[in-house]
């Protein structure tokens, strides 16, 4: 979705109409869900904090700076729950989400499980401002620029921070056995 | 041969797409000489496809009508916060306003036997406005994924009070039943979040809750004591047993 289209579905949201509230869920209700899930762990936090992030979205349009991308607003926002949430409930949980793709046979399925519950597993064990970097570039697809932009940090932060947790990611990896 | 770390740069955003086309020549000609730069760069190609396999979830598919669900009423003027509400964001007086809010409830229960939404017209935005579920601490939750219902109960703790945060979405009319053991807890309140509709009635021991289409509500028990309980929950459609399920609350000690 461009800027145009966020920046008119967002001046339609300021004037009561919810149908454009709801394209702009139905556009980033996925991204912010999986993001949640990988900073969190947990399908149930992460759903819980999807709403969260929505509710905050819907009340502070006005507050939002139409200057810059919607995107990057409501990723920053989501970061900042998912990691109030694990602030307040201090807790790493198992792989819970069992979602199953049809068409793809049992074996396609526990590959990607397992490869899945690998990776979550090597990303909770690094620190939370190195998972939010990897969430950002690997899961959401951002740019550095982007990402500096989301995190308010400075671009050649975004790269030393990557490298860093990747450095982590990698030995988490090879620990787990994914990699 | 080390790695200088200008090249180490270049590695990294080569594997993040972010490399101009002279970086890239420069980066090709640096690896070509050195075995291990090609190493680095291949575990980093490596790793950045391993992240990239791990598949995106789907969000469960109730979730989208919970949100929209919960949106609150459209503000369409800047609104200064009211008398009450300015009085209620002291903390102090969050919990004393709810316990009075409780009161006048049980009081009103006392004298109605039956409750409706109506009866609480006056009164249920002030306990959802000073006990908002989403803050309290989350105690355990229930998913519903039936064909007539579908959606979330959660139990929360804030203080000695229990909130049983409903956030559902009926086909059509449902009845919810929720058991306790009253000589732990009692019936303390009932808000309704985003719309109105929700019928609620309360006995010793038990909420009746009869709602349809997209509902978020709360059910407000008071636990006094802080003791572990649990609550019941039936949900019934034409009069029979759709879902049940159990919500538990067990104190840090």
């Amino acid at each position: 979705m461009t800027k145009t289209d966020d920046t008119k579905l967002i001046e339609r949201c300021i004037s009561g109409d919810r149908k454009a509230f709801e394209t702009l869920l139905v556009q980033y209700e996925k991204p912010v869900f999986n993001a949640a899930f990988r900073m969190l762990n947990s399908a149930d936090d992460a759903s819980d904090v999807t709403q969260t992030v929505f509710l905050k979205v819907f009340e502070n349009f006005d507050h939002f700076d139409p200057s810059r991308r919607f995107f990057s607003w409501i990723y920053r926002i989501t970061l900042n729950e998912s990691i109030n949430w694990l602030g307040k409930s201090n807790r790493l949980e198992p792989l819970k989400h069992e979602a199953v793709d049809e068409g793809r046979t049992i074996e396609q399925e526990v590959d990607s499980a397992n490869l899945s519950a690998g990776v979550q597993e090597a990303l909770m064990s690094i620190k939370t401002d190195y998972r939010a970097v990897i969430v950002l570039k690997h899961f959401l697809g951002c740019s550095y620029v982007e990402i500096s932009q989301i995190l308010e940090i400075p671009e050649k932060k975004v790269k030393s921070r990557l490298f860093s947790a990747r450095q982590q990611l990698k030995d988490a990896l090879t620990r787990t056995g994914v990699h | 041969m080390a790695i200088e770390r200008k090249y180490t740069e270049l590695i990294n955003a080569d594997i993040d797409g972010e490399l101009s086309a002279a970086e890239n020549a420069e980066l090709q000609a640096y690896l070509a000489q050195n075995d291990e730069a090609q190493a680095l760069h291949r575990e980093l190609s490596s790793l950045s496809s391993t992240l990239e396999a791990a598949e995106p979830l789907d969000p469960p598919s109730h979730l989208r009508h919970a949100i929209m669900g919960s949106l609150p009423p459209i503000r369409t003027k800047a609104e200064s916060p009211g008398f009450l509400q300015t009085l209620f964001a002291t903390p102090a007086l969050t919990y004393a306003a709810t316990f009075a809010a409780g009161v006048f409830l049980t009081l009103s229960l006392v004298n109605s036997g039956q409750l409706s939404n109506q009866a609480f017209d006056d009164v249920t935005g002030l306990v959802g406005t000073v006990a908002d579920p989403i803050n309290a601490d989350l105690e355990s939750s229930v998913a519903v994924d039936e064909p007539k219902i579908a959606g979330k109960v959660s139990l929360r703790s804030a203080g000695s009070m229990l909130i049983l945060d409903f956030d559902l979405v009926a086909v059509d009319p449902i009845e919810i039943e929720a058991d306790y053991d009253d000589r732990i807890v009692w019936f303390n309140g009932f808000a309704q979040l985003e719309s109105d509709g929700t019928v609620i009635s309360a006995d010793a021991g038990r909420v009746m809750v009869r709602m349809d289409g997209k509902r978020r509500y709360a059910v407000y028990l008071q636990n006094e004591d802080g003791r572990d309980t649990s609550v019941s929950l039936r949900f019934m459609a034409e009069g029979k047993v759709v879902h049940e399920a159990s919500l538990d609350y067990a104190p840090a000690r």
